[in-house]
């Protein structure tokens, strides 16, 4: 489903050019559960911002559904984020004056889906995320993680064909980490690709591959031997 | 992105920040309800004067003394308080002959004291014909209009305006059969006139004091020419004909050959119509693009919010765009909401505007008592309309650019 070969990225800043991914390759299939970990600075969140169509390489080559970045415009990218791709921040980036059902609309808006076929959507990407009772309130009285479940729901309206999490459970507690996780598990098995940044190992361990970055590299890229669910010990 | 969503997503976004919303758009109703005020209270103005014009008579062709310049309604001469003598009782007389002309009402116009028991009051006198009264469409409310023969035989009698009889002779008073002085002759009131009001020319017809063109102008000012002359056309489309006989009977009578050198004006009524339709227009124009500075003042008010704006919402931007909307999706949705605000600027402006001009209406009109017309011009509305509209749209155009323009992942990383 994605394809990355040799990819590159370099910001240049007064003639100073710095390397932040320096000829990445892998592929991801669909259904997969893939973590991409790394230190800070170590490229990660370039690298998903890239696979999510939100910047565009200096180099190498990245095929999504096998359309390479480079023949999209950037109207082209838009669509697609909009289709074929959900976002989970770990800033839960919810607009805190409008309710949890137009939060969740927001990307239903820039569909083609009409207004009148959004409240079912919307419903059922709620209930999958166990806050329907909260549709109605505005974001801004929620707790971090319903805001979080709310961002999943956002995420998930639009049935994309994958789901990019960027350290969604960094502004969390424990207690509510574990039950975005368990969604996003819960995702996965359900048949949705999950690419998860994090610098958190153990949130690493729900993927089933963990791609390890460092100084713009691929350090390792090797399956996760057992991997977590949130009844292990780490969350309760 | 669906209109019913971008109006949708604006309209929660001024509901959220209401009293920034109702600030913003404070400009756009002050400049808004200004240029409606000015329009419809100048359209009200020129319908006034024009009323006033056309309350001279019908089908009136205006002779005045002196040469024209370049088609002017004064005459340098009178402009300058020249007394011009070139319009005499020959000249009247030759007028009346002609076939294409229906009356001829000369006039002769002085000031004296009107005097009634202890009440003295300066007023302004005409000396005219009996016609006068019908060419000139002077209603008399009270008793009757003097006649020929009482112009023939110097009667000592006056018709004066309605304003007049009460200052003489109180509110409520019959003055007909009393007497007055003006400058000193003895004039039985023989008539009052109805209420008028202040005529094309500045002259308060209310307070006037009509008498024999005879006794006027000989007995009071001791003359033989005219102030001016009314010609009557037989009919309206008949006017420019008779306007061109006018001119060539009063050359032959005057000896001219040169009509650069002519010793009189000419002036239709519809000439007087036009000039001072043009001048109402200009002024009202003028006044009109004074208040427009307001709009331009209220439009850069809405940009300066619309930039903040694009700032305080720098992270919503980048998420709008994450999740699928394009640089044009983004455009629409600050311009549309700038453009909301001046929308609903300029239709709570056409609203006040509205009320000012009714209240200006209900003071003149009623308190007042002139006769004013209430005029609110579906242009100016509609002008209103787009105006602010499209202040919205010049003004919101460049915040929505700036919006437009931004990465989604330095978006999404302002703090």
């Amino acid at each position: 489903m994605l394809d990355v070969k040799d990819l590159k990225k370099d910001y240049a800043d007064e003639g100073e050019v710095t390397s932040a991914l320096r000829g990445v390759s892998f592929t991801i299939n669909k259904g997969d559960f893939v973590s991409i970990i790394g230190p800070s600075g170590s490229g990660k969140s370039t690298l998903l911002q890239i696979l999510s169509f939100l910047d565009r390489p200096t180099g190498g080559s990245y095929t999504f559904l096998g359309k390479s970045i480079d023949d999209m415009s950037d109207a082209e990218l838009a669509h697609v984020r909009n289709k074929d791709m959900g976002f989970v921040f770990q800033a839960f980036n919810l607009l805190s004056r409008l309710t949890v059902y137009e939060n969740i609309e927001i990307p239903l808006i820039y569909s083609t889906v009409p207004p009148a076929a959004r409240k079912k959507m919307i419903e059922q990407a709620v209930e999958s995320v166990g806050i329907g009772e909260k549709l109605y309130v505005e974001a801004g009285k929620l707790s971090g993680g319903q805001k979080q479940r709310v961002a999943i729901a956002r995420a998930l309206v639009n049935d994309p064909n994958v789901i990019f999490a960027d350290e969604p459970t960094g502004n969390l507690d424990s207690k509510s980490g574990a039950q975005v996780m368990d969604i996003l598990d819960g995702l996965n098995r359900r048949g949705h690709t999950v690419i998860l940044v994090t610098h958190e190992t153990y949130t690493a361990e729900f993927a089933d591959r963990i791609i390890a970055i460092r100084d713009g590299m691929i350090e390792s890229d090797a399956p996760v031997k057992t991997r977590r669910s949130s009844k292990d010990q780490f969350f309760k | 992105m669906r209109t019913v969503d971008l109006i949708r997503s604006s309209r929660a976004t001024l509901k959220h920040g209401k009293m920034r919303s109702l600030l913003t758009m404070l400009g756009i109703v002050i400049g808004i309800s200004s240029v409606i005020i000015l329009m419809s209270i100048g359209q009200s103005a020129q319908d006034y004067i024009l009323n006033q014009v056309q309350g001279l008579g019908s089908n009136l062709i205006i002779v005045i003394p002196g040469g024209s310049n370049n088609g002017r309604l004064s005459s340098p001469a009178q402009a300058q308080g020249i007394i011009v003598t070139s319009l005499k009782q020959q000249d009247a007389d030759a007028l009346a002959r002609d076939p294409s002309v229906a009356a001829v009402t000369e006039e002769v116009r002085g000031q004296a004291d009107a005097v009634f028991a202890d009440n003295d009051v300066t007023v302004t006198f005409d000396g005219v014909p009996a016609n006068f009264f019908t060419v000139r469409n002077f209603g008399v409310a009270e008793g009757y209009p003097f006649t020929d023969e009482d112009v023939q035989a110097f009667n000592h009698v006056a018709v004066i305006g309605s304003e007049l009889a009460d200052t003489l002779f109180g509110a409520g008073s019959d003055p007909v059969g009393q007497f007055i002085r003006v400058q000193n002759i003895s004039f039985r009131v023989v008539g009052v006139l109805e209420k008028k009001g202040t005529g094309a020319f500045g002259i308060d017809q209310d307070n006037l004091v009509l008498v024999p063109i005879t006794v006027g102008q000989k007995q009071m000012l001791g003359t033989d020419y005219f102030n001016d002359i009314m010609v009557q056309a037989n009919d309206s489309y008949t006017i420019d004909f008779t306007k061109a006989r006018v001119e060539q009977i009063l050359e032959q009578d005057h000896g001219i050959t040169d009509p650069n050198k002519d010793d009189f004006t000419i002036e239709t009524q519809q000439d007087v119509l036009a000039l001072l339709g043009n001048i109402t227009n200009v002024l009202t124009l003028f006044l009109t693009a004074i208040a427009s500075i307001s709009l331009i003042v209220g439009g850069i008010g809405i940009m300066n919010i619309m930039l903040v704006s694009v700032i305080e919402r720098t992270r919503e931007i980048g998420l709008r765009k994450a999740v699928g909307a394009t640089d044009g999706d983004i455009l629409q949705q600050f311009l549309i909401e700038s453009v909301m605000i001046t929308f609903i600027g300029g239709v709570i402006g056409i609203a006040l505007g509205a009320m000012v001009v009714a209240a200006a209406y209900f003071v003149i009109a009623k308190v007042l008592a002139v006769a004013w017309t209430f005029a609110f011009p579906l242009s100016a509305v509609i002008t209103a309309v787009a105006v602010s509209s499209l202040t919205g749209m010049v003004f919101g155009i460049y915040p929505a650019r700036q919006a437009a323009r931004k990465s989604p992942i330095e978006a999404l990383r302002y703090e």
